[in-house]
């Protein structure tokens, strides 16, 4: 009897596997609770069109973006805001999933871990980080291109504006929303969400790794006759730009000077720093992650020279590359971007105070500063500065070959110094021609705002 | 003036009530399961003494079980530590009419019966004489004084009064009914369930008490796992109520009469062979009359009523599988079984019903470890059934399409994983005090009363709630493990441990399976799931528990000892 009964322990292994695994669920339950209830299904929380029932977004300065009334959910009253924080609110329908309606449905209604969906018809308020206002600038600026444009503060990570084009009114959903050329990709929310070629921004990266890895580069000179043979490719420049130092060919935005660092480099120099600077991973924004930017380094030397200025297969997120930006500006870390500043539940309770998150290293200091000294010469020498007003700008453009007959992305990315406006943004323009003249025009627009009020 | 007007004339008073209940029930459910799971962990108690054997160094060992094993062997029952001795040299067994039989196991040195050699087994009476390899050992009933000190001491074990954890479910029931009423503005039914739930369980517990039986934890468990069953069904499918409180009687009556019927070993092991052909017959007339639900042929309909017979069949095939000890010397191959599992699986695959046959195959594990021990044997049934798997899907891939979504759910949100991804959202719905019973959404989603009723608890009920179901049935499987170590025969043991396993892995499948950490393969949670025949079944299985309960006068399925000793001279 005494051996069969020692057997018996199988019984009370399975017993375990059964409480380890409702273990298991229970973890994820806490961890994953507030997303799966926040499924457009859930009938606690959305009504038979999967509207959400209850719950209230405001954005930074209270101005009510979505609400209910009178047991419809309605908008903001003006139809270019609502166009331009729609990525943010999120629409009716439940195809914006980076909507604070779909996104953070679960704080919208006061959902939580004690009392479930109960209550949840009371409905709470959540504060967005992003000021109306500034959408509706960056929205016009766009111009009715698409595109991407968003700053943040690199010191405390709010997301103070957060547009992606196109858009539309959710209030009259457009017919033809899913089959015109017009409204491509409306439903996806570019900046955290999206990858992009980047064209010379990317050179941000190979001038980090040319300053730290050769020697004596900042005294170096190129010559640029217009193009120039790497490996069996021949680099195209913007222009003809002859002898100049690093820092003219970094404001001239040479490819001929850079393919060949990229080329001096090296594949796996260029990977390490690309991967420093985190364009290869995903951030996660109050939940929802960024897509990481993608790199194919099996490169032969020519098509190096052509990563090397970001062109070749280099896709980057804005999201990213806008936290990079932020980190140069910040001597190597960034605060974490976030977009919720807030919220109450149902009974007005507060959430609690968020404290700033920072991101890992991403650029050593020194050459942080040096870096920050180059941008704002580009700014000095070739974008001017008097389009920025009261700005100490930083910044690169990059004007982003996507194939022949299209018109190059425009990419303008960078920072301010300001000790009371310290900012870090990207802006992408899809086709939208030059870097400088047209996202560079954009991202003005929208900093003279922030900077020199309205 | 009833419920119903009440809450017309003050609308408020239903939301009011259901804010105030919905802080109770887990408390509740605290006070009913607390004193049961408490009292069902301290075992194992002090064993009960069949006789003893005394040593050549005046020592004597106690016999604790009707089978022992007499050996040099450290796992052996009585253990003779003298060098003659084989390992596992004799058995002693307890058989029919009380009476002791002898086995020789094999052994070297030979097993004398009063100066005779035994040859195979032979019948031995108290004060007989017994050499095992020449180590001269008497078989002799207990003294008076060892007997009363041994009384004293199992009497001052009695389980804890079950009747608070009563009173609590009575209060559990009329609160939940209450709810239930406000709810789903039923008036009729569901209170007339739910006492019918609340008589028959006084009635049970009264009925039990004047029979001096004392030990009620493992009906208390499953009391309140019934009530959650009715709740839900009350919510999902309020006309099947009464069917439900129907299935709760007939499974109390199943418990009653397989608990008594189990009392007889040897009634027991006469009735084996009919229990393996039941089990092969209730499947096969399954495949030959079922209909089809839910992709697996596994009902058949009898007039109005439906029945799941594979439910039944876990019953006979644990009957039928355990073995006792001496059964265990005869017959040492697990040939026979392994032909009854074969047909058993071979049926439930052909009705595709894979959820049941996974069930049957883990309790074939589990039986046929604990009869041979046999780790070698039985990976290499282990091997064989992957790749029979393997096979099967070859010829029939489209079993794997069910399985496509697993780990998946949310990509499937729409297709595959429909019904997981609805219960991960309810579930998260409910927080940790539940909406309050009869106020959820996912009754409406298929199966969501059988295969999601996780979900339910969850959502309706609380995730605190749904916890303490999961706890129940972990809690029952521990017991069995402890309560094994003084199990009068290896039948009870091997039963008892084949049930808990099958309740521990069927509930896993369910839980699991319905948030998507396992394939969703459709089988019930034992007591809690809406079904008959489910309920029926966990019943049943749960007198084999009660089988090995052997705390004094704890348990209806155990014979009261008869009082045998010296007389005093």
């Amino acid at each position: 009897m005494k051996k069969i009964e020692n057997r018996a322990i199988v019984c009370f292994l399975l017993a375990l596997v059964l409480a380890a695994g409702t273990g298991l669920f229970l973890i994820r339950y806490v961890a994953r609770g507030d997303r799966w209830a926040s499924s457009a299904f859930n009938r606690h929380l959305y009504n038979d069109q999967g509207h959400l029932m209850a719950g209230t977004v405001v954005d930074r300065d209270g101005d009510v973006l979505s609400s209910v009334r009178d047991g419809r959910r309605t908008y903001y009253e003006d139809e270019t805001v609502r166009k331009a924080t729609l990525h943010a609110v999120g629409d009716l329908q439940g195809n914006i999933g980076t909507g604070a309606l779909n996104a953070f449905a679960g704080r919208l209604t006061g959902w939580n871990f004690l009392n479930g969906a109960f209550g949840a018809d009371l409905g709470g308020e959540l504060t967005l980080t992003i000021d109306a206002r500034y959408n509706y600038e960056a929205y016009r600026a766009l111009n009715g291109k698409a595109g991407t444009v968003a700053v943040y503060n690199y010191r405390t990570g709010e997301i103070l504006c957060m547009v992606s084009a196109p858009s539309y009114d959710p209030l009259h959903v457009p017919e033809d929303l899913e089959s015109s050329e017009r409204y491509q990709g409306a439903y996806l929310n570019r900046f955290l969400s999206s990858g992009f070629t980047p064209g010379s921004v990317y050179k941000t990266v190979t001038l980090v790794a040319a300053l730290e890895n050769l020697p004596g580069v900042e005294e170096r000179r190129w010559g640029c006759e217009g193009s120039v043979p790497v490996g069996e490719e021949i680099i195209v420049c913007s222009g003809v730009h002859g002898e100049q130092d690093l820092a003219a060919a970094f404001a001239n935005s040479c490819n001929v000077a850079f393919a060949q660092i990229a080329v001096e480099l090296g594949t796996d120099t260029l990977r390490r720093y690309t991967e420093k600077a985190g364009l290869t991973s995903a951030y996660e924004v109050d939940g929802l992650p960024t897509a990481k930017g993608s790199f194919d380094w099996d490169l032969t030397q020519g098509r190096l020279g052509w990563a090397g200025v970001g062109q070749d297969r280099d896709l980057v997120n804005p999201c990213g590359l806008m936290v990079y930006m932020g980190a140069i500006a910040g001597g190597g870390r960034a605060a974490w971007p976030y977009l919720i500043a807030g919220s109450k539940n149902g009974l007005g309770i507060p959430s609690l105070p968020r404290w700033t998150r920072k991101t890992g290293t991403l650029i050593d200091q020194g050459t942080a500063e040096k870096l920050a000294e180059l941008m704002a010469g580009n700014v000095e020498r070739t974008y001017g500065a008097e389009r920025f007003p009261n700005m100490d700008l930083c910044a690169k453009s990059g004007t982003a070959e996507v194939g022949e007959g299209q018109s190059p992305h425009a990419w303008f990315a960078g920072f301010l110094r300001n000790k009371d406006a310290p900012y870090a943004f990207v802006v992408l323009v899809e086709n939208g021609g030059g870097g400088s003249r047209v996202a560079g025009t954009v991202a003005g627009k929208v900093l003279d705002v922030m900077v020199n009020g309205y | 003036m009833n419920l119903s007007d009440l809450l017309a004339a003050y609308p408020d008073l239903g939301p009011w009530y259901t804010a105030f209940a919905r802080f109770l029930f887990p408390l509740l459910a605290g006070a009913i399961l607390w004193r049961a799971v408490r009292s069902l962990l301290r075992i194992p108690h002090t064993p009960e003494s069949w006789g003893q054997l005394s040593l050549p160094n005046g020592t004597s060992i106690p016999l604790t079980h009707w089978e022992n094993i007499l050996g040099r062997s450290r796992s052996a029952d009585v253990c003779l530590g003298y060098p003659s001795v084989s390992r596992q040299h004799a058995a002693l067994c307890r058989g029919e009419d009380e009476q002791w039989t002898l086995y020789d196991l094999g052994s070297k040195g030979g097993v004398l019966l009063n100066g005779e050699k035994v040859e195979g087994s032979a019948s031995i009476q108290l004060g007989d004489t017994i050499q095992l390899g020449g180590v001269p050992l008497i078989f002799l009933p207990q003294t008076v004084a060892e007997r009363e000190e041994l009384e004293e001491k199992r009497r001052a074990e009695r389980p804890a009064a079950m009747w608070p954890s009563f009173l609590w479910l009575t209060v559990f029931q009329l609160l939940a009914c209450t709810q239930l009423m406000i709810a789903t503005g039923d008036s009729l039914v569901i209170p007339l369930a739910f006492l019918g739930l609340t008589g028959v369980m006084w009635l049970y517990a009264v009925a039990l008490r004047l029979a001096r039986c004392v030990g009620f934890e493992m009906e208390t468990i499953a009391f309140f796992l019934s009530t959650l069953s009715l709740s839900v069904t009350a919510s999902s499918a309020p006309g099947s109520l009464f069917k439900q409180l129907l299935a709760i009687i007939l499974g109390l009556i199943l418990f009653l009469t397989l608990g008594l019927f189990l009392r007889d070993l040897g009634r027991v092991q006469r009735n084996r062979w009919t229990m393996a052909a039941l089990a092969i017959g209730l499947l096969a007339v399954t495949l030959v009359l079922g209909n089809r639900k839910y992709g697996a042929v596994n009902w058949i309909s009898l007039g109005p009523l439906s029945l799941q017979p594979s439910e039944l069949a876990k019953i006979c095939y644990i009957f039928a599988g355990a073995a006792t000890l001496e059964r265990l010397f005869h017959r040492r191959n697990l040939t026979l079984f392994i032909v009854l599992t074969g047909l058993c699986i071979g049926f439930l695959g052909l009705m595709s019903d894979f959820g049941t046959a996974s069930i049957f195959f883990v309790t074939f594990l589990v039986i046929a470890y604990l009869r041979s021990g046999d780790f070698a044997t039985l990976s290499l049934i282990c091997g064989g059934a992957v790749f029979g798997a393997g096979i099967l899907l070859k010829f029939k891939p489209y079993i794997l399409s069910r399985f496509a979504s697993w780990g998946h759910a949310w990509e499937n949100a729409s297709t595959g994983g429909y019904q997981q991804t609805r219960t991960m959202s309810a579930a998260a719905s409910g927080g940790l005090l539940g909406m309050g019973g009869g106020e959820g959404w996912l009754h409406r989603v298929p199966a969501a009363d059988t295969d999601l009723v996780f979900g339910m608890l969850c959502e309706e009920w609380g995730l605190l709630i749904a916890l303490l179901a999961v706890g129940s049935i972990v809690t029952l499987a521990f017991f069995t493990v402890r309560a094994c170590r003084v199990g009068r025969s290896s039948f009870y043991t091997i039963a008892a441990c084949a049930a808990g396993s099958l309740l521990v892995f069927q509930t896993s499948l369910n839980v699991f399976g319905s948030v998507d950490l396992l394939p969703l393969t459709g089988v019930t949670f034992p007591f809690v799931s809406n079904g008959g025949s489910a309920m029926m079944s966990a019943w049943g299985l749960l007198a084999f528990l009660k089988a090995t309960d052997t705390r004094e006068h704890a348990s209806f399925a155990i014979r009261r000892q008869k009082l045998r000793s010296t007389p005093p001279d």
